[in-house]
């Protein structure tokens, strides 16, 4: 052993001294980056030479990484449906406000009440049909809500889509940097960081999972199985509806050509934003405006008139409540946008130059329908039919996912009900999902997140070493000149 | 090699994310403290949604029947003091006709007393409430009887005078009357002249009522006649027994006949005032299960009313020691925060 091995030596240690020193600060750098994994510099004894730095290795816990993935596509599908609930809850709103379908179809039968307490008083008549307008009026409202819902989802599955598609082009760069630097052996580690955070992103919009392969390489597939990235990124698409109306059918998302949402996907994924969207799209506003569409029957079957002849010959048409396609009455079972095009008729509207007193006479639709045969104007025999039918069950289809044979009333308030539950328990699953999304993160970043305080104390420790050697150079080179001295 | 397990962001983050939780139950508990309802009721109910609005439904139904029951009672209540009135009145009528009966000079007085409370009488009928006829069953629009003694002449007086030409060949107010015998008169009055107040002669010259009453409801599943209408036999008795002594030329009319024609009216009018009370004893009935039907509901509104409130409810002491709790929560995570953003390794190196 020589002095200048030696210092050869001490000079190794000051240089990776100096390395680890980068790491570190590297570190102390992005301490308030959640999506920072803390680096650590490894060092190997060259013999006879001192130390140098091998690698730069970042601390990674992969099954608590995939999931977080799960539980971020799981959060996010649910927290979606949710977001779509509460919209549609604007139908229901305050039970106090008592503005809901159900609450309306009540103030209706109670004017219809009130109408028959005092049959021969106009503006009791028109009390019960402005009672009966508003209904009819909540009714297409609630209709252009679902609607809105339905055609907002799909904007949200067209803005996912298009970040999905982004994120994969962003993913392929930064595979493409990892797999190079990991075969020339370079520091890939704030690459990996990189494409771990985009892997995050991806997740909130579908559900995936990973595979590494050789040089680091990664394919990504849907939880279901379909590609989406394999060497290059695989295109999602999805042609967006711009008008939706009660019997449009959304378009499926498709990833590498196969539809991955909507009843023919035979590989449909199962979680993500898209999914909830999807769900909240296809299912949840379509099974309430189902509920609609046959309370907006109910109404105008309840109300319908019958031919009133001593050998009566007529089929039943709509009175009170009538829709596009009178004078027939609505088919059994769901007419879809019912709901949306349920309205007065003109004929017992005051507003429109009708004759309220109609709704206590009948014949809104001609002579043979008149009830009130003798013009009586105490009649009350027609609107105490009305409170009986509206108090009497009727059936509705099971495709509305409520009561199949209910009350106008009942059926109004389960349609209510089935919504509220719908947001209970969807909040009390997204309230579930999001805590796990935060223990996952929270578990994830304890593990590979930076402690400043280990960092200081390994600061501290490299400058020593960083000391030690620097004296060891300073006393070799006095050993030298004492030397040189010696020598000279 | 990593040694910790915690690191310095999941620190930080923790109790943010607890502090936000903290803050957005704080929220709602101070609403629930102020409304005494759930913040989000629909929320908290899920299904049992269906319970509050169907609760909620059958309050305005039952209120709406209470309210549609006090005008149901008032009507009620304005028919018994008419049909009062006309039992007051009819036994005044029988008594001052006693008394009239053996005198032929009081005669005059008696068609004009008659005809005085045949006014009056048709005057009660058309008492009017609101604005429909009491009297006319659901005809409420139209006036049940129409004034007897009006210009022109009622089709009810022409009717009458009709009657009595073809029956005795001169008018009412010939003094030829005065030969008219007991038995013609007895025989015109029991057969032409009773023929005036049946129908059809009563409904197309008298009475413009409907036979058929008003029906109300006066509880959900109670629906009851609420109306007495103007063809009812006691009223037809009753206007009877009036024209009888008003309108058959009785100032002029022998002792006999005279005798005759108020031993008739006093018959008719008995049988009236039996009629009338019992029609009176029937809108008492009916008041009666009006007055039941509210009371009983009143009670049903009250029951809803407290199992709205224990659906919706939240006891606001209770969701005030929520607030309370959340607050010192809330501040001690403050500290909390604080203290362990103090501690920092870099205060001793």
């Amino acid at each position: 052993m020589s002095l200048s091995n030696s210092l050869g030596t001490a000079v190794s240690g000051l240089a990776t001294t100096a390395e680890q020193m980068s790491v570190l600060s590297r570190n102390v750098a992005r301490v308030g980056d959640p999506t920072a994994s803390r680096k650590s510099a490894n060092l190997v004894t060259v013999p006879g030479s001192g130390v140098r730095l091998a690698s730069v290795t970042r601390a990674v816990n992969t099954s608590l990484f995939n999931n977080l993935l799960n539980s971020t596509s799981n959060s996010a599908g649910q927290n979606a449906i949710v977001d779509a609930l509460e919209q549609l809850e604007q139908t229901v709103n305050d039970t106090e406000l008592n503005a809901s379908p159900a609450a309306l179809v009540q103030r209706l039968a109670d004017a219809l009440q009130q109408y028959s307490g005092v049959p021969s008083d106009a503006a009791f008549a028109q009390s019960a049909v402005s009672a009966a307008r508003d209904l009819a009026r909540s009714l297409n409202d609630a209709t252009d809500l679902v609607q809105g819902v339905r055609s907002n989802a799909d904007a949200e599955i067209a803005a996912s889509v298009d970040r999905v598609n982004t994120l994969l082009s962003r993913f392929d760069t930064v595979n493409l940097e990892i797999v190079k630097g990991t075969q020339a052996g370079a520091d890939v580690t704030d690459y990996l960081d990189q494409r771990d955070d985009i892997l995050k992103q991806l997740s909130e919009e579908i559900g995936i999972k990973t595979i590494t392969r050789a040089n680091n390489d990664m394919a990504i597939y849907t939880d279901s199985g379909v590609t989406l990235f394999d060497v290059s990124p695989r295109t999602v698409t999805f042609q967006r509806t711009l008008h939706y109306g009660a019997s449009t059918t959304g378009n499926a998302v498709y990833a590498d050509g196969l539809p991955i949402t909507g009843s023919n996907a035979t590989m449909a994924v199962r979680s993500g934003r898209i999914t909830g969207l999807v769900r909240a799209r296809d299912e949840i506003a379509v099974t309430y405006q189902n509920q609609l569409d046959e309370l907006a029957r109910g109404l105008i079957g309840a109300f319908a008139e019958s031919d009133q002849s001593a050998t009566p010959t007529l089929p039943d048409v709509p009175g009170l409540f009538t829709w596009s396609g009178s004078p027939a009455l609505p088919p059994a079972g769901v007419t879809q946008g019912l709901a949306g095009v349920i309205a007065i008729n003109p004929l017992v509207d005051p507003d429109q130059g009708g004759d309220a007193t109609l709704l206590r006479d009948g014949g809104i639709n001609g002579a043979a329908y008149l009830y009130n045969a003798d013009g009586g104007a105490g009649f009350t025999s027609r609107l105490d039919e009305f409170i009986d039918k509206m108090s009497t069950a009727q059936a509705f289809d099971p495709t509305a996912k409520i009561s199949t044979s209910a009350t106008l009333m009942g059926f109004a308030s389960s349609s209510a009900a089935w919504l509220e539950e719908a947001r209970r328990a969807g909040g009390e699953e997204a309230e579930y999902r999001n805590t796990l999304y935060e223990r996952a993160s929270d578990s994830l970043n304890k593990i590979t997140g930076v402690n400043l305080d280990e960092e200081m104390a390994l600061m501290l420790e490299l400058e020593r070493t960083y000391q030690a050697s620097s004296k060891l150079i300073s006393t070799i080179d006095q050993m030298l000149a004492a030397l040189l001295a010696s020598v000279s | 090699m990593k040694t910790t397990f915690i690191s310095t962001n999941s620190i930080s983050s923790a109790t943010r994310l607890a502090l936000m939780r903290m803050q957005q139950a704080l929220a709602d508990a101070q609403k629930e403290m102020i409304d005494g309802r759930y913040a989000d009721v629909g929320k908290t109910l899920g299904f049992r949604t269906v319970q509050t609005i169907s609760l909620r439904q059958q309050h305005t139904r039952l209120s709406t029947i209470i309210d549609t029951n006090s005008v149901v009672s008032t009507r009620l209540d304005v028919t018994q003091s008419a049909l009062k009135s006309l039992t007051d009145s009819v036994q005044d009528f029988v008594g001052q006709m006693q008394a009239y009966q053996l005198d032929t000079t009081k005669a005059a007085e008696a068609q004009a007393d008659a005809k005085s409370r045949l006014d009056a009488l048709l005057d009660t009928m058309n008492t009017a409430f609101g604005n429909g006829y009491i009297f006319s069953g659901v005809n409420t629009d139209v006036k049940p009887l129409t004034d007897y003694f009006g210009t022109p002449p009622s089709a009810a007086s022409q009717g009458v005078a009709n009657a009595f030409f073809a029956e005795f060949g001169i008018t009412q107010s010939d003094p030829a009357v005065a030969n008219i015998s007991p038995a013609d008169m007895q025989t015109f009055i029991d057969t032409t002249f009773a023929d005036l107040f049946d129908d059809p002669s009563w409904s197309t010259d008298w009475s413009s009522a409907s036979d058929q009453n008003v029906r109300s409801r006066i509880s959900t599943s109670e629906l009851v006649d609420t109306s007495v209408n103007a063809n009812e036999a006691a009223f037809r008795k009753l206007a009877m027994a009036y024209t009888m002594v008003a309108d058959l030329g009785t100032a002029n009319l022998s002792q006999t006949t005279f005798e005759a024609v108020i031993g008739k009216a006093i018959n008719v009018a008995n049988d009236a005032i039996q009629g009338l009370v019992s029609i009176q004893s029937q809108v008492g009935l009916i008041q009666q299960r009006v007055s039941d039907a509210s009371e009983r509901i009143s009670l049903q509104t009250d029951i809803l009313n407290k199992q709205v409130k224990s659906l919706e409810g939240v006891d606001p002491n209770e969701a005030a020691t929520r607030v309370n709790d959340l607050l010192t929560q809330m501040e001690t995570s403050y500290a909390l925060t604080a203290h362990i953003m103090d501690l920092s390794i870099l205060d001793y190196i």
